[in-house]
């Protein structure tokens, strides 16, 4: 009955058949279907038109979002990434469309965020020849990517992708690019299923965890007095939250979170002391130079982190646990390390440690931290003039209960938002870090809405970066991107100004901007757009930003030469940090 | 304080991996004195590259594990001095004749 139905072939009629032949375009959609890609963020031009030609059939599997401008794609795809730990995808063509990712690329590497970037290329035999956006791309993104590629032949497609996803996702996460050329888009080869990398031989990205480490670590931490966690982006990466909250609640050991690793640890922890850096908390700067013990977990000792490193918890026993063994005494010479994924390392540390409590010490981050309390974050929430960044992020925080997802941008309102914004989970917390890339918020937020579109999104720019990739507001508009953006406009490059102020005699050198109005810009767009300048009027305009179904803009006018504190000054040691500016400054 | 150091790294053998290796030594500002690789004549996938360098033993450990953090290497090895250079130039030549 079957047969007859079906009319199946004898299984050796079938095998002479000759195979279905493909083009290697639809081989790369293919293996991006078959690696779970369901969102493409790209820009098309020359060299990649035959892969656009064959995605105009696959728009029922691959969600391609037209960005304006490739630094707006990778972004996007960094956004992705971030919040959904999936690697982030972007098509872009040959030449510029290609050096337009570097910056991207750039940031994603720093900030160890897996990204799948595909770009044409010319013909291959064209390569070298000056053609027509012709670029080196591979030698050009060789210093900004975990991995790259160039693939000449269609029958290397496949291989190419499913390395670039292993490469991207294992190990300490990173960018790659797989650069096509024209002749392979378009060369017809025999189709196959797609095979996903499970190895490379000169490649290890997980590590064996040495137990001889393991005790090496436990042994300096069970005879620390004063131990302190550090705990960076590498717990998010890692899954490792969990394990990082039962560590610290056997041990007793108080945990600050560097920028990236906010979200790493619950802010409303009794262990938690506050966030780390050059405007972090007082208490976790101070007591970095205090501390008997200092364990770096899944961080990196950013100069961010350690301001001058000559005077950088020179007193305590430096335990290191991270994934990259380059990172290990890259920076700071260590008494121990953990060479391993930060979730095993937690996994086994916290076995191997004994149960204590530091509650005295913890005490002493948080008396420390209610200075600060007391001398600026007070000031900051209940200012008597312009409206201040605090109080902005201080509402929103309320407002949203910490649960949103928050993108900033770089500058003063990022270092505000760090400070104000109460994460509560992994996975919130969406910036620029290593690389410090202005312009990275608008299309970051959007790539993390398109992740989880449930989730709320909030973009918080300064109205200097917001201006670098504004352009993606045709992006939100053409495909309805629920982000709300809130732009906090001091007219300044704010950062820039605030060191000009305290280190260059107030000579504020081409920091002070001319804005359009954004509102009208927004509207341009059909984005539901308020400006506030009033306190009275704050709140309000929050809820209604926050409770809005669409996309929203919003501009909150802030005091223009306000400044963040507390401040590690560069080449200061972190316990040196400012909570005020020096008189006269 | 500087001295040479002799680098032996395992490799893949492809268009870019030279480039990459290099890379990493000039964004050190490493000072390479010598250079050669060669493709592996049983597997020409692989390769081995081998490097007179003048820099100090902390950055030449430092050097060893970023190179070794590149996808296509395998291992980077570091002898202090130069005796080993032609040493192991000749037994990787060899190879080929």
């Amino acid at each position: 009955m079957d047969a007859l139905l079906t009319k199946t072939k004898p299984a050796a009629e079938a095998e002479i058949q000759p195979k279905q032949k493909i083009s290697g375009s639809e081989v790369l959609l293919r293996s991006l279907v078959a690696e779970g890609v369901d969102v493409i963020f790209g820009y098309p031009g020359g060299a990649i038109m035959p892969v656009y030609d064959a995605l105009y059939h696959y728009a029922d599997k691959l969600n391609h979002i037209l960005v304006r401008h490739e630094q707006g794609a990778i972004h996007a795809a960094q956004g992705y990434a971030r919040v959904s730990g999936r690697p982030g995808v972007v098509f872009a063509t040959s030449g510029p469309g290609a050096t337009n990712l570097v910056t991207g690329l750039a940031d994603a590497l720093i900030d160890s965020t897996p990204v799948v970037c595909i770009t044409g290329q010319v013909f291959a035999h064209l390569l070298g020849t000056d053609a027509f956006q012709e670029t080196d791309v591979v030698n050009t993104t060789i210093p900004v990517t975990k991995w790259n590629v160039q693939v000449a032949e269609a029958k290397d497609i496949a291989t190419a992708v499913a390395k670039a996803f292993y490469v991207a996702k294992t190990g300490r996460p990173g960018p790659v690019l797989i650069d096509i050329t024209k002749n392979a888009q378009n060369e017809m080869i025999e189709e196959a299923a797609h095979v996903k990398c499970e190895g490379i031989r000169t490649y290890k990205p997980r590590p064996m965890l040495q137990a001889a480490q393991v005790d090496r670590a436990a042994e300096l931490i069970n005879e620390a007095k004063r131990p302190y966690i550090l705990a960076g982006q590498g717990i998010l990466l890692s899954g490792a939250s969990k394990e990082l909250v039962a560590f610290s609640e056997k041990t007793g050991i108080p945990v600050a979170c560097t920028l990236l690793g906010l979200g790493a640890f619950p802010t409303n922890h009794p262990n938690y002391v506050g966030f780390l850096g050059m405007h972090g908390n007082y208490g976790p700067n101070v007591n970095t130079n205090e501390c008997d013990v200092l364990i770096g977990i899944g961080m990196r000792f950013d100069d961010r982190v350690t301001g001058n490193v000559n005077k950088y918890a020179k007193q305590a026993k430096i335990v290191h646990i991270d994934i990259d063994k380059a990172e290990i005494n890259k920076i700071i010479r260590t008494e121990a390390f953990v060479h391993a994924d930060a979730k095993e390392a937690l996994q086994a540390l916290t076995k191997a440690c004994q149960s204590n409590k530091h509650t005295e010490w913890v005490d002493s981050f948080h008396k420390l931290n209610d200075i600060e309390f007391d001398r600026v974050i007070h000031k900051e929430f209940n200012p008597t003039g312009k409206i201040t960044m605090g109080e902005v992020i201080n509402h929103l925080s309320t407002l949203t209960n910490g649960e949103a997802i928050v993108v900033t941008d770089v500058g003063q309102h990022q270092m505000v938002t760090s400070r104000y914004y109460q994460y509560k989970s992994p996975r919130t917390n969406v910036t620029s870090g290593g690389a410090g890339t202005m312009g990275f918020a608008l299309p970051a937020a959007m790539g993390a809405k398109m992740a989880i579109p449930t989730q709320q999104v909030v973009a918080v720019i300064g109205d200097g970066g917001y201006q670098m990739t504004v352009q993606e507001l045709g992006t939100i508009m053409q495909y309805n991107i629920a982000v709300k953006i809130l732009v906090l406009n001091n007219n300044f490059l704010g950062m820039v100004r605030q060191w000009q102020q305290l280190f260059h005699g107030k000579r504020y050198s081409f920091t002070e901007m001319t804005n359009p109005d954004f509102v009208k810009l927004a509207q341009a767009y059909s984005i539901p757009a308020r400006k506030v300048e009033e306190r009275e009027d704050l709140q309000g305009a929050l809820k209604e930003m926050l409770d809005s179904k669409t996309s929203y803009f919003l501009e909150v006018v802030v005091g223009k030469e306000d400044n963040v504190f507390p401040m590690v000054p560069a080449g200061a040691a972190v316990s040196d940090i400012l909570l005020e500016a020096p008189p006269g400054k | 304080m500087k001295q040479d150091f002799t680098l032996e790294i395992h490799s893949d053998n492809n268009f870019s991996v030279i480039n990459r290796i290099v890379n990493i030594l000039n964004r050190r500002r490493v000072r390479i004195k010598k250079l050669i690789a060669h493709e592996n004549e049983d597997d020409f996938k692989r390769g081995v590259a081998v490097l007179l360098l003048h820099t100090t033993e902390d950055m030449m450990e430092k050097v060893k594990h970023q190179l070794e953090k590149l996808i296509e290497v395998e291992n980077a090895i570091y002898y202090e001095g130069s005796s080993l250079y032609c040493e192991l130039s000749a037994k990787h030549s060899i190879q080929e004749v």
